[in-house]
């Protein structure tokens, strides 16, 4: 398994006594989509952090293409090619879309101190990247504010895919949003797996998961409930298993209405 | 599917006129102040609109500017400086202290050659520490920059005091190194030393420039382009737009006597519209007007535009135009019998009003009618005569364009706008007993007249552009334009240097000569491309080129003066090189906010620090370096105190922070940071320039300044916030409309709409 693109052993992290995440092991590979699920408080949140940067494990081991590592910074992570959309979109609303796109990351020219956003590239970059995720932004001096929901997700997916990430990690993309809406962002998950990115995608929600899932990570309470590959598992078998027995006919009642 | 789209506007944006894309700018607010405090002293004060009153203004606006621009790139960023204003002082005090010998003390006073670097390490020290306490802490800068407010105000007083036992540090121009210092932030133009008789003829030259560049800019932005217009049709109809009016200006400027004044003033006017017609003929798809009927509202706007300007025109003959006492019409116990009223009907209403039985915004009646006894005793009669001529016959005119545009009237109305004002014109030519009301609003105004017929002329003749305008391609002519401009500012700033003149006079002289001359090459580039080309799109470009014309020929107005000028006056102009510093810092905030990656930054940092931060924004070096460049603005600031007075009180500068973040709210900027603008903050700095010496200048009983700085710091608070809603709203009209979907309702469709988002 040494292949793999990253490797988590018996990830552990603590928050002073209090136990985040223990004893959770998965890979992830390109071409993959690894699904981590779980309900509120599950540990999704530090789970995603741990890999993106934000948070460092207190114990285990992060393996990344064989190789033991710690990511210090947000920067350390984008460095080593693991880009996250979070479930806040991490997009400044105020901001154009083409400012938000290549924010951190504007392309540049001149020289020295006449050193200067190359704006017209940037600006014609992003409505390609947009166009060819499918959507038409009409203006790409748009502020982000101003896009629905689906097109900001679809922006940051974009913005993610084109900086050469190799690892995408998406916080609940479609928890705020419509039928149709997420349909469009699954969508999107699956070309980006096409593409040859591994793909980690965290929900609460199985009915998004498994459709697009390669493997499967479920998390209760900070532990790990288990680490499945497609074939060992069906979507039945895992509504069970994040919702717990005793609830699971309340949801079934609930997944019926819809 | 938009692929083929990209690069060239999209089609589905509706197109939006030079006049809406101007209203959306964060700085709209306080340019429009600026021009009605501008036009409000000079229609006042004799002294405000010369090129003497202007120094004067400039020179408090210069200091505020220099760092009221930082502390808005500051405040976009999301942090504020409380300690930038001690900071100006400190910096200012440190130099002097570290260049004096401090006798009983022991040791020499270095030389300014180390004094004035030391200095700048010592602000930027000071910056670091803002930035990083700020970052490490995450306690607000509010909190932190309070405390090293406070050390600065002690450490000014205590150092002070150690080494000279007074609260006042003096002599830096005993300090070693002083002369060549004192050339770099003690340096003056003394207007009164530089004649030039062919500056009119510049000047002139330039604005005329400035007025075609301006109106067929204008005229490019608005309206669609034939599709295959004959060759010669351009360039024919360019000459007959700007010979006709062209040769009759010359002539008029030649000539003597009102009886030719008249007749090439006739020729100007006619020349214009007939020029206009031709253009719009030749080069614009004809208009097809839809005519809606005019409904009640547009009929009000033209009542209330009608009323307004016949009620300014009664009130200019009626009120006493060169009466400076102070209008008084509220003394004594009337007055005060008018403040009780006001004042208690304020409370009144504001307690009906909390309990929801009157408007929220009723009790604003309250506090106009108490106001107005301050205002009787603060304001002279011609000032308010002017105030209410201008504010009116303005709003007059406003409202009958806005009617105009709002029912497509094509002709008619702005045609009759433009004989109201052309009659007002005459009204002051007539009645004004002031020379310069008579001369120079007299002219200005039928240039008004001129410019809303020439319009209503082209919008009867031309069809309105629907799509928006593609970026125009002006191959090398900006890169040629640049490098000569530049290449020569340098040669003529080196003579200059080596002839022994200084270097401010070297380096004013020199950028503006090679400003003029890259100015040219961009002006005929841009002209060529016009008339040769079949690029859309050079509106901006002309509008550019008009904006540049009209700076250059105001500069050239202000720096040279006539052999006629300087016979005729005692008074001595001078302008401090602390302008040029405040129009480069200027310049130098816009260009980093709108166009680097470190202005990006300041955006992203203000608006959603979190977010920029994961994607790899360096938020805390933003922040810090935000912080550090305001201490090295404030180090320029304390420089330039420092080599004007030679001598510092320990107090200099304290309480100054306050307000430079007023004018940086006046010029636009949002207090919770994500969203302003650096020239929105310089134009806010002049605006209170202005006001403050404004006052004196319209004798005004000044004991009130401060009554009208914060009213206008509460008027541009609310204009801003006005304008950024509006600006908003007009943005987020054209999102996406299938947002409005509910959310959640999700699960279970998951495969669905999977194929369903495979479709297209």
């Amino acid at each position: 398994m040494s292949d793999s693109l990253i490797e988590l052993r018996n990830i552990s992290k603590f928050y002073g006594n209090i136990i985040a995440l223990t004893g959770v092991s998965t890979t992830v590979n390109p071409g993959e989509v690894t699904c981590v699920l779980g309900d509120n408080g599950a540990g999704k949140s530090t789970f995603i952090k741990i890999l993106a940067g934000v948070h460092q494990h207190d114990e285990g081991e992060l393996l990344l293409e064989g190789e033991e590592v710690t990511f210090s910074s947000p920067r350390a992570a984008l460095a080593a090619g693991i880009a996250t959309v979070y479930q806040d979109l991490a997009m400044v609303p105020l901001m154009s879309v083409w400012r938000n796109f290549f924010l951190g990351a504007e392309p540049t020219r001149g020289f020295g101190p006449f050193r200067q956003i190359d704006i017209e590239k940037a600006k014609q970059i992003a409505k390609e990247q947009l166009a060819e995720m499918g959507i038409d932004i009409r203006d790409t001096e748009q502020p982000v504010g101003t896009l629905s929901g689906g097109e900001r997700q679809s922006v940051a997916i974009a913005r993610a895919s084109y900086f050469g990430a190799r690892v995408l990690i998406l916080d609940e993309p479609t928890s705020a949003l419509g039928v149709k809406q997420s349909g469009v962002v699954l969508r999107r998950i699956t070309e980006a797996r096409d593409r040859g990115l591994a793909v980690i995608f965290i929900t609460h929600n199985p009915n998004h998961a498994y459709p697009v899932g390669d493997r499967f990570v479920i998390l209760n309470r900070g532990h790990s409930m288990g680490n499945f590959a497609k074939e060992d598992i069906s979507q039945a078998e895992l509504t069970h298993m994040m919702a717990g027995g005793a609830e699971l006919e309340a949801l079934q009642h609930e997944l019926a209405t819809h | 599917m938009a692929a083929d789209t990209v690069g060239g506007a999209d089609e589905r944006l509706a197109y939006r006129g030079p006049i809406q894309q101007l209203l959306t700018r964060p700085e709209i607010g306080a340019l429009l102040g600026l021009a009605g405090v501008w036009l409000l002293f000079w229609l006042t004060s004799e002294a405000f609109g010369t090129a003497g009153g202007t120094a004067n203004f400039l020179d408090v606006a210069a200091l505020l500017g220099i760092m009221a621009v930082p502390v808005a790139l500051l405040m976009i960023g999301g942090e504020f400086d409380l300690s930038s204003g001690a900071m100006t002082g400190a910096t200012a005090i440190f130099v002097i202290l570290m260049s004096r010998e401090v006798g009983e003390l022991g040791g020499a006073g270095f030389s300014l050659h180390l004094a004035v670097p030391l200095s700048l390490c010592f602000a930027l020290a000071i910056g670091w520490f803002n930035g990083t306490l700020v970052e490490r802490t995450s306690l607000p800068s509010f909190i932190v920059t309070l405390g090293t407010f406070f050390i600065l105000i002690g450490a000014k007083l205590g150092f002070g005091k150690l080494f000279t036992n007074k609260v006042i540090v003096e002599g830096l121009d005993e300090a070693q190194g002083y002369e060549f210092w004192d050339d770099i932030f003690g340096a003056e133009w003394i207007r009164n030393q530089h004649v030039w008789d062919g500056r009119d003829w510049a000047w002139a030259g330039l604005l005329v420039l400035a007025g075609v560049a301006l109106l067929l800019g204008l005229l490019e932005m608005s309206y669609t382009r034939q599709a295959d217009p004959p060759s010669w049709a351009a360039p024919g109809a360019f000459i007959g737009a700007v010979a006709v009016p062209l040769f009759g200006f010359a002539m008029l400027l030649t000539t003597e006597g009102t009886v030719s004044n008249w007749l090439w003033g006739a020729v100007i006017a006619a020349g214009t519209l007939a020029g206009v017609a031709i253009w719009c003929n030749s080069r614009y798809e004809p208009g097809q007007r839809r005519r809606p009927p005019p409904d009640n509202r547009t009929m009000r706007m033209i009542g209330i535009g009608v009323g307004a300007v016949a009620v300014a025109v009664v009130l200019a003959f009626v009120m006493d135009a060169t009466n400076s006492d102070q209008l008084g019409f509220l003394g004594g116990g009337l007055g005060r019998a008018v403040f009780a009223i006001g004042i208690a009907a304020t409370g009144v209403l504001a307690a009906l009003a909390a309990t929801g039985h009157v408007r929220s915004s009723a009790p604003v009646i309250g506090v106009v009618v108490a106001l107005l006894p301050a205002i009787s005793f603060m304001m002279t009669i011609q000032a308010a005569r002017a105030l209410l001529f201008g504010g009116l016959a303005a709003a007059g005119v406003v409202a009958l364009m806005l009617a105009a545009a709002r029912a497509d009237l094509a002709l008619w109305l702005p045609m009759a706008t433009a004989a109201i004002v052309a009659v007002a014109a005459f009204v002051v030519q007539a009645e004004s007993e002031s020379r310069k009301l008579r001369v120079e609003l007299f002219s200005v105004l039928l240039l008004i007249a001129l410019a809303l017929a020439a319009t209503a002329a082209a919008r009867a003749l031309a069809q309105r552009r629907s799509t928006a305008v593609p970026v125009p391609q002006m191959g090398l002519w900006p890169r040629v334009a640049l490098a000569v401009g530049g290449a020569a500012a340098v040669v003529f700033a080196v003579i200059e240097l080596i002839d022994g003149d200084g270097l401010l006079y070297a380096l004013s002289t020199g950028g503006a000569k090679g400003g003029a001359i890259a100015l040219g090459i961009f002006a005929i580039g841009t002209f060529y491309r016009l008339l040769f080309s079949s690029d859309e799109g050079m509106g901006r470009p002309l509008v550019r080129v008009g904006l540049a014309a009209a700076g250059l020929a105001l500069a050239v107005k202000l720096m040279f003066i006539t052999t006629l000028e300087e016979e005729a006056t005692q008074a001595v102009t001078r302008f401090r090189v602390s302008v040029l510093f405040y129009l480069l810092f200027a310049a130098v905030g816009a260009w980093v906010l709108a166009k680097t990656r470190f202005g990006s930054w300041t955006f992203a940092v203000g608006g959603n620090k979190d977010a920029a931060r994961s994607v790899g924004v360096p938020a805390a070096r933003t922040k810090t370096t935000l912080f550090m460049l305001v201490s090295v603005c404030a180090w320029v600031a304390g420089m330039l105190i420092a080599f004007r007075l030679n001598s510092v009180q320990a107090n200099v500068g304290d309480g100054n922070e306050f307000r430079y973040i007023i004018v940086a709210v006046v010029g636009g900027n949002l207090l919770t940071g994500g969203y302003g603008s650096a020239i929105g903050a310089a134009i806010g700095a002049l605006i209170w320039g202005m006001i403050s010496q404004g006052i004196g200048f319209a004798r005004w009983n000044t004991d009130w300044r401060f009554l009208v700085l914060g009213g206008l710091l509460v008027v541009a608070v609310i204009v801003n916030n006005y304008v950024r809603q509006r600006a908003e709203r007009s943005q987020a009209a054209r999102g996406d409309p299938d947002d409005d979907e509910p959310p959640g309702g999700d699960a279970g469709g998951a495969d669905e709409s999977v194929s369903e988002g495979a479709e297209p």
